[in-house]
């Protein structure tokens, strides 16, 4: 695989290069294991300390399964993980096996940087028909994914209680669920705000152009929507910034990495089912609930099952068919399922599923996916190449948005000029 | 006392060569690059090579994944354009130009301050050199950011005097401040090199100014500041080329994002995120160049204004 | 960019290496005044002294602060509800890697980098130095220039070297470049301290028939060692503190070194816990203040002579 930029700079490394790479040469490993001679792979993810605890069970459940087969663990935070995927492929050095995001799939799947699931074994019976799309492209399956997420508006029962407001039932319009927010703010008395702003979260953005039956991304990797549609989605909370009814971007700064709804400084937040455990550890809220997300059609929430996180291998590991026999243990596993319960979603496959018991808030992430099965639409096709770049910045110029650094048509237009950019890098 | 390569090589060729001398300088050049090796391997292979690769890279369009692609000066036309790199441009200027010479100034004064014969004075220049070691330290980034955060010590002191700031943490208009104490904290290293030359100026030059009847005023711009003038050269340079090169504060104290509102984008910041984080290595590439060229372009303008105000001993006044 | 490499940039430098001369000292003043003097000059240096050293206070302090009181309504340095539970936290580590393993990993990198940079430094330093032979001061110049040199320019491509090379993940690229003297602040420093040396010794020497590897290892090593201290201590500090170097090339956790580990314990523990990771901190940073605290003279002393940055 030389061509001129290998060449370029193994020429300039020289002499000391070739002594470094001869002293670290290695012979090639033997493709399958034994009990006595275990293959070792590599098994990357991101997440919390918590995530960290119950991967490290899981792997030792498999292990135990398994003692042909060792499994290296590695982790890190969201941000820095993908980072180390891209330096990683560049080399040619992707673990065996890799937790995934969505955003992420287009970008490695598209540069056959990820193994074709369909030609290992790992049994997709129990998975509906409907989710597994969204772990293909163009026909080749990349990703399996281990458990869904869907979008909801949390809120805490007893903030809302104690300001004397009535709960939410979650059907209600955006102008019903600003007003929810207003009065919040107003009786929270600089103590308790609505909600951070829900027009900076990208999903949110593509739930709404779901309600309005626009898709985001093309067929072909453009943009589906317009410059203005973005700007009325960015108005819909132009009378809430700067008010009490979200939570002001210096409050959100200084509380990072902890999120305001887990500070206790919001009473509900906009976002995905599956951080409910961390919401609860992080705000010692007693009990969280989830309704639906607003809509101004009823019959069109736009809401849909989201893999919240995909298992996939690298296209280069010599070890497919351990690779397969970990994902496969993954994400059907009932044991897995007790493992991890609700924390990476609710479990995909049936079997998985079934074989867990939900109690208490995993039960309520359950429940919330159950009841809102009506109105559920297909799952998302991968986006484009370079998303995970656009989910950032639509986050940061929504937040200058919030600074009153740009007016929503220069948020707007700056957000479409990097999208526009990006497509352009990436055709 | 000053030996410059340039003089030894001087007498060396005045006597004239014999034969034995000449084998002996056979044998100097080959010991020469024998002992140079090190060096020499390193600079090629991690510098010069590197920097030719980056050049290439820079008018290359490369993801990491597929090979480069050439697209000329695009990358630098592309730059001026980029709003988020003018702002990366300008917060780091107004650090450098805020930033060190506030330093210096302070490093200067205390100097002065500890620059007598009294008791302490070593305790207090150990002291205030403290913060220069630890201050670039991931700890120190996370406990400024937590002194300066909401209802942190800083903003308690500040609410006792009446200043109600809040945190300056997510203030996009108090993190430069923010950022701008955290190297004048570090005034240590900058100070304790104007101790050493404060020291190298003769007292009787001072007591020949007091006799003429001058001031501490008119000393110091008569006396200390031409005589000290190298130093303060020396530590301006340096102060200014680390300034523009700030990564792990800034990178810690805004969660590797550069905000609240871009407050914090760093050139270096800007730099990594586009080519470690959008995978825009031909671009990062353009920035890195771009800011050689800087540095190169102000450490040529500072050796040219120095003539005008620095003052080597030795030199004719 | 040779003009950055003229000889006349270390010259300051070389002139603060001088011994101290007299200090202005006024003889006209009466002892009263002198007094005065000295008292309001204790003043204002030890107000000084608080306030600079107040972040660090500060931050040992909280350590030892329940959660609840730190950046709460107890402003005190001292809490009554003193307790080491966030040291005994922060020793856990995260995600089943335990801190003492970070400390490990900081401290052989750490000695990897002295290791390297003194064998690799004092070797250039003497070719630089004590030997003659065609381009050297040329060579001088550019190593002079690498020290002006954002090194932002070369981290692109080296990073790409080291990942063709499958070096990522290694201490390898952490490392090399202290084996390859390209920490040039170091190099130039020995050349500094070798130049001060008087000729004579070399040339006796030689007249003995003795070889440049002889007077190198049994004349120069022994009288550089006040340079090789300095040289120690820094590189020492320099690497534990490095962030942007393993951010870049170590992906296990297992590897991290303690700044990583402390931005990794600043992300992951979402639940955030203020008390353990300036705990942490303080762990990450109690090295480098023992450093200080027993090499003190030779640190202040190596940055007024050698002109060396914190």
């Amino acid at each position: 695989m030389i061509n001129r930029r290998n060449f370029l700079t193994t020429v300039a490394l020289g002499t000391a290069s070739a002594a470094v790479l001869a002293a670290c040469g290695q012979s090639a490993p033997a493709q399958t294991g034994s009990a006595s001679n275990p293959v070792t792979i590599n098994y990357t993810w991101w997440g919390n300390d918590d995530r960290a605890e119950r991967t490290r069970k899981a792997i030792a459940l498999f292990e135990s399964k398994n003692p042909d087969i060792k499994v290296k663990g590695n982790f890190s935070d969201f941000a820095g993980y993908w980072q180390k995927r891209a330096t990683e492929a560049a080399g040619g050095g992707l673990p065996d096996v890799m937790q995934w995001d969505l955003s992420y799939l287009r970008d490695y799947g598209q540069r056959n940087q990820l193994l074709d699931l369909g030609t290992v074994k790992i049994n997709t019976d129990a998975f509906e028909k409907s989710l597994l799309p969204s772990g293909q492209i163009k026909g080749k399956t990349y990703g399996i994914p281990t458990s869904t997420n869907a979008f909801a508006v949390y809120y805490d029962p007893a903030k809302v209680a104690s300001l004397g407001i009535a709960e939410p039932d979650g059907n209600w319009t955006y102008a019903e669920f600003n007003k929810f927010l207003t009065e919040v703010g107003a009786k929270g008395n600089g103590a308790l705000f609505g909600s951070t702003d829900y027009t900076g979260v990208w999903w949110m953005f593509n739930i709404w152009l779901r309600q309005n039956n626009i898709e985001a991304f093309t067929g072909d990797g453009k943009l589906g929507f317009t410059k203005d549609d973005m700007k009325k989605w960015w108005n819909l909370t132009k009378d809430l910034r700067g008010t009490p009814a979200i939570v002001s971007e210096e409050r959100t700064t200084q509380l990072a990495p902890k999120s305001p709804f887990g500070s206790n400084v919001t009473a509900t937040e906009v976002t995905w089912d599956n951080f409910m455990a961390g919401y609860l550890a992080d705000s010692g809220a007693k009990e969280l609930k989830l309704v639906p997300v607003p809509s101004d059609d009823p019959d069109n929430l736009g809401l849909f099952l989201k893999p919240s996180m995909l298992m996939v291998a690298s296209a280069k590991t010599k070890y497919k068919d351990a690779a397969a026999r970990f994902i496969d243990f993954m994400v059907n596993d009932p044991e897995v399922g007790q493992i991890f319960k609700t924390s990476r979603g609710v479990p995909a496959s049936k079997t998985q599923r079934d074989g867990t018991t939900f109690e208490g808030t995993d039960k309520l992430v359950v429940d919330y996916e159950k009841s809102i099965e009506k109105y559920l639409k297909d799952a998302p096709e991968p986006p484009i190449v370079g998303f995970g770049t656009l989910e950032t910045s639509f986050k940061r110029i929504s937040s200058d948005l919030n600074f009153g650094k740009v007016t929503v048509d220069g948020a707007a237009d700056a957000w479409f000029k990097e999208a526009e950019d990006l497509i352009k890098q990436n055709s | 006392m000053t030996q410059s390569p340039t003089l030894n090589r001087r007498s060396a060729s005045s006597t004239p060569p014999l034969p034995r001398k000449s084998r002996q300088r056979g044998a100097d050049a080959r010991a020469g690059y024998t002992f140079l090796l090190p060096w020499l391997l390193g600079f090629i292979a991690l510098t010069v090579g590197p920097m030719i690769s980056s050049l290439y890279l820079s008018f290359t369009n490369y993801n990491l994944f597929d090979p480069p692609k050439w697209i000329g000066l695009d990358n630098y036309t592309t730059l001026f354009q980029d709003e988020r790199f003018l702002q990366s441009v300008g917060v780091t200027v107004s650090y450098v130009v805020f930033g060190t010479p506030m330093k210096l100034a302070a490093a200067l004064a205390i100097a002065m301050l500890l620059n007598s014969k009294r008791k302490g004075q070593g305790f207090y220049r150990s002291a205030f050199y403290a913060p220069s070691l630890i201050g670039a330290s991931v700890s120190i980034a996370i406990v400024w950011k937590a002194m300066f955060g909401d209802s942190g010590p800083v903003d308690q002191g500040l609410s006792f005097f009446g200043i109600n700031l809040g945190g300056w943490v997510g203030n996009p208009s108090m993190t430069m401040p923010m950022m701008i104490l955290l190297t004048v904290w570090q005034f240590g290293a900058p100070m304790v090199i104007f101790l050493a030359g404060l020291k190298q100026i003769p007292a009787d030059l001072y007591e020949a100014a007091s006799m003429d009847g001058a001031g501490p005023v008119r000393k110091f711009f008569n006396i200390t500041w031409p005589m000290l003038s190298p130093v303060i050269f020396f530590n301006l340079l340096m102060e200014t080329i680390h300034a523009f090169q700030i990564f792990a504060s800034a990178y810690i104290i805004s969660n590797g994002e550069g905000g609240p509102a871009g407050s914090t984008l760093f050139y270096t910041l800007y730099l990594y995120l586009r080519g470690f984080s959008d995978f825009r290595m031909g671009y990062a590439s353009a920035m890195a160049w771009l800011l050689v060229i800087v540095v190169g372009i102000i450490t040529l303008i500072f050796f040219r204004t120095s003539k005008s105000w620095v003052h080597y001993s030795g030199d004719s006044k | 960019m040779t003009t950055m490499a003229t000889p006349t940039q270390p010259k300051p430098v070389k002139q603060a290496a001088e011994a101290p001369a007299p200090v202005y000292n006024p003889k006209s003043e009466s002892a009263g005044a002198k007094r005065a003097k000295s008292v309001i000059f204790h003043i204002v240096a030890l107000a000084l002294t608080a306030v600079v050293l107040y972040p660090a206070l500060w931050m040992i302090a909280s350590s030892f602060k329940p959660n609840a009181e730190i950046g709460g309504s107890n402003t005190s340095l001292w809490s009554s509800n003193f307790s080491f539970d966030n040291f005994v936290t922060a020793m856990e580590g995260i995600g089943g890697v335990s801190t003492l393993q970070f400390f490990t990993n900081s401290l052989v990198l750490a000695v990897g980098a002295v290791v390297g940079t003194i064998l690799s430094a004092s070797v250039s330093a003497y070719a630089f130095a004590r030997i003659k032979f065609p381009g050297r001061s040329i060579f001088f110049g550019m190593m002079i220039a690498t020290l002006l040199l954002p090194f932002h320019v070369v981290i692109i491509p080296q990073y790409i070297v080291f990942q063709q090379l499958g070096l990522v993940d290694t201490y390898v690229p952490l490392l090399i470049g202290k084996f390859l003297a390209a920490d040039a602040f170091f190099v130039f420093l020995m050349v500094q301290f070798m130049r001060n040396l008087p000729a004579e010794l070399d040339e006796a020497a030689r007249i003995d028939g003795a070889g440049h590897v002889r007077i190198f290892t049994s004349i120069m090593l022994p009288l550089m060692k006040p340079a090789l201290i300095s040289t120690s201590i820094f590189s020492f500090i320099w690497s534990w503190n490095d962030f942007l170097g393993p951010l870049l090339y170590l992906n296990s956790p297992e590897k991290y070194p303690l700044p990583l580990a402390l931005r990794l314990f600043v992300d992951q523990t979402q639940s955030s816990d203020y008390g353990a990771m300036i705990a942490m901190s303080v762990m990450a940073l109690l090295p480098v203040l023992v450093f200080f605290l027993v090499f003190q003279r030779y640190i202040v002393e190596g940055v007024s002579t050698q002109g060396l940055k914190g």
